[in-house]
Parts: C-alpha cells; sequence; structure tokens
C-alpha cells in the first residue's frame, strides 16, 4: 500500500475525497437544519441586532453632511468642512478689536504729545525763562501766598 | 453595495452554518453565539457599502479573524487551555487502507437507506464529533471548501493560505474523518 502522502494527487482518491467529504458535509447540514429552538431564536436576535447597528452606521455616516449643509447655509457652527472664507469671518470680530485697541493707544499717544507741546510753547513764549523754574528760591516764591 | 434586504438575506442563509462551525471550534453553543453575532455586526457595520457578491467571502474571513480573537480572549483570561496536539497530531495510519475506507464510506453516505432513524441520528453525532476533533486548519478548510463550497483559491483566501495547502489540509481532513469514522464503526455494512 502507498503511503497517505504519496496519493494526494492519485485522481481515484481525490474523487473518493470529494465523494466522502460531499457526503458528511451533507450529514453536517442535516445536523445543522435540527438546531434548538433557542439557538435558532439567539441568532435571528443576533442577526436583526446586527442589522440594527449597521443601519445606525449608515445613517451616521450622512449625518456629517447634514451638518456641513447647515453649517453652509449659514449657522455659526464652523467643523473642519467649512469653507475657508467662513473660518475667517469666524474671526472677524477677534481683528476688529485689536484695530480698536491699537487705534485707541495711537489717540491717546497723540493727545499727549499735544499736551505737551502746548505746554512747551506756553513756557517758550513766556517772559519768564524756563531755567527759572528749576531756581529752587523761584520754586518757593511760587508755593508762598501772595502779600 | 448590498441592500439591507441582500445583507439580511445572506445573514439568514448562513448563521446556522456559521454558527455549527464556531461550535465545531470553541466547542460551546454560548461562545459560537457570541463569535457569530460579532462577525454579523462586523459585517454590516463595516463592510456594508461592499457588493453582494463578495458577501461570503468576506464573512467567512471575518467569522474565522472573530474566532481566533475568541481564543486570544480565552487564552487572556486563562479560561482555557488550547489543545496543542491538535496542531501537532501524528499520522497513525497503521495499516488502515484508506483508499478501502474511502471507497466503503462514500457508498455508505452516499445510499439513504433511513431505515432506522435512531441510527442515522447517531451516525451524524458521530460525524460532528470527528469534524470537531479535527486540527483546526484542517477543519475550517473542510467546512470551507465542502460545506460552505467554496473553491479552493477562494478558500485559500479566506484562511490566508495557498491553493496547495488548502488541497492538503482538506485530504487531511477527509482521511482523518474516514478512519475516525471506520473506527467507530460506521463504515460497517
Amino acid at each position: 500500500m502507498k503511503p497517505v502522502h504519496q496519493r494526494f494527487d492519485d485522481p481515484t482518491v481525490q474523487a473518493l475525497e470529494n465523494r466522502l467529504a460531499l457526503g458528511l458535509a451533507g450529514a453536517l447540514s442535516q445536523q445543522t437544519s435540527a438546531l434548538p429552538h433557542d439557538v435558532i431564536e439567539r441568532l435571528r436576535f443576533a442577526r436583526e441586532q446586527s442589522l440594527e447597528k449597521g443601519r445606525n452606521a449608515r445613517l451616521a455616516a450622512p449625518a456629517g453632511q447634514q451638518v456641513l449643509a447647515v453649517s453652509v447655509s449659514g449657522s455659526a457652527a464652523l467643523g473642519s468642512t467649512t469653507p475657508w472664507w467662513q473660518r475667517t469671518l469666524g474671526v472677524l470680530p477677534l481683528l476688529l478689536l485689536v484695530a480698536g485697541l491699537l487705534m485707541i493707544q495711537e489717540f491717546s499717544v497723540r493727545e499727549q504729545m499735544l499736551a505737551t507741546a502746548e505746554v512747551d510753547a506756553v513756557l517758550l513764549a513766556d517772559q519768564l525763562p524756563p531755567a527759572a523754574y528749576s531756581d529752587p528760591g523761584f520754586g518757593e516764591y511760587l508755593r508762598s501766598p501772595p502779600p | 453595495m448590498a441592500t439591507e434586504k441582500e445583507i439580511s438575506d445572506f445573514l439568514k442563509s448562513v448563521e446556522k452554518r456559521a454558527f455549527k462551525r464556531a461550535v465545531y471550534a470553541v466547542r460551546g453553543d454560548d461562545a459560537a453565539l457570541d463569535i457569530v453575532q460579532d462577525a454579523m455586526i462586523k459585517l454590516t457595520v463595516s463592510y456594508s457599502d461592499r457588493p453582494a457578491a463578495e458577501l461570503p467571502m468576506l464573512f467567512q474571513r471575518i467569522l474565522s479573524n472573530a474566532t481566533m480573537d475568541w481564543f486570544r480572549r480565552e487564552k487572556v483570561r486563562s479560561r482555557v487551555i488550547q489543545n496543542l496536539s491538535d496542531f501537532a497530531r501524528s499520522e497513525e495510519d497503521g495499516d488502515f487502507d484508506l483508499l478501502e475506507s474511502l471507497q466503503v464510506m462514500g457508498d455508505t453516505l452516499g445510499t439513504e437507506s433511513a431505515a432506522d432513524a435512531v441510527a442515522r441520528a447517531q451516525m451524524l453525532r458521530l460525524i460532528e464529533s470527528a469534524v470537531a476533533e479535527l486540527p483546526g486548519r484542517q477543519r475550517e478548510a473542510f467546512l470551507l471548501r465542502y460545506w460552505e463550497e467554496f473553491d479552493v483559491a477562494e478558500t485559500a483566501a479566506v484562511m490566508g493560505c495557498s491553493e496547495g495547502s488548502v488541497k492538503t489540509h482538506c485530504s487531511r481532513a477527509v482521511h482523518a474523518l474516514a478512519k475516525a469514522m471506520r473506527d467507530k464503526g460506521v463504515n460497517q455494512p
């Protein structure tokens, strides 16, 4: 008798193998068709649950597109799929605030410069020389009450 | 893309065989049901956009992976110790004449006598038991090739091995089943 491994490619053996295998598979199918009722019900329940989960998963994907549609229609919601110009509009108030603060600062500096220039102009136009204000005696004279 | 009805019909057509296939692997109804449900959910959630024609192979692949995942989880939990002897079974054929046995077995199975329903039911249980005792890869190849009726290339794709390996696994599985059935006296006329 030939060893088993030498007969794998023998057509006769292959035909017998297929015949037996199909017979065994048929026997398995017979057993499968006679599953207990509770197992059949649990399989049905598992099938329905998986279909439900699949349905939910499919519904979840279009939900993202609806958010995009709402966003495009002009809501304040900004997602990763929002157009660039809408994202720019989102930071516009912040840009306006910074610009306003810079303008206020510029205005304040200008006001201080004008006030200083006015004081300087008055001092220079006066007959009293500005160096007199640094003299301690003149300072004391200014603080003393008039006679 | 498969419709929900196509997916439902497909699952309905394969769920019993998938359950039995999982039972043969894990030897427990509850675990097998969990595996089948995991595979169903994976198919419906992740692969529902595939054409209906691809579902059978996809599902069998998912089922195989789900079964492997179950074994990994069980190994982590240390609740089940895999019987390594399944993967290192020696070929103790002795003077067993496979050719003769295959021929007799084939004739027995091909003849639907049905005279004795009890004996027939017992024989079916013996066949199930023998299939369950096959080494994992042989059982998978046998069930995919002859029960799910995949061709060799499809079986190889599902199992992630070569077509030659599939043929070898199938042949060894059939011979092992023939020997097991003969040992249990099923081929006696």
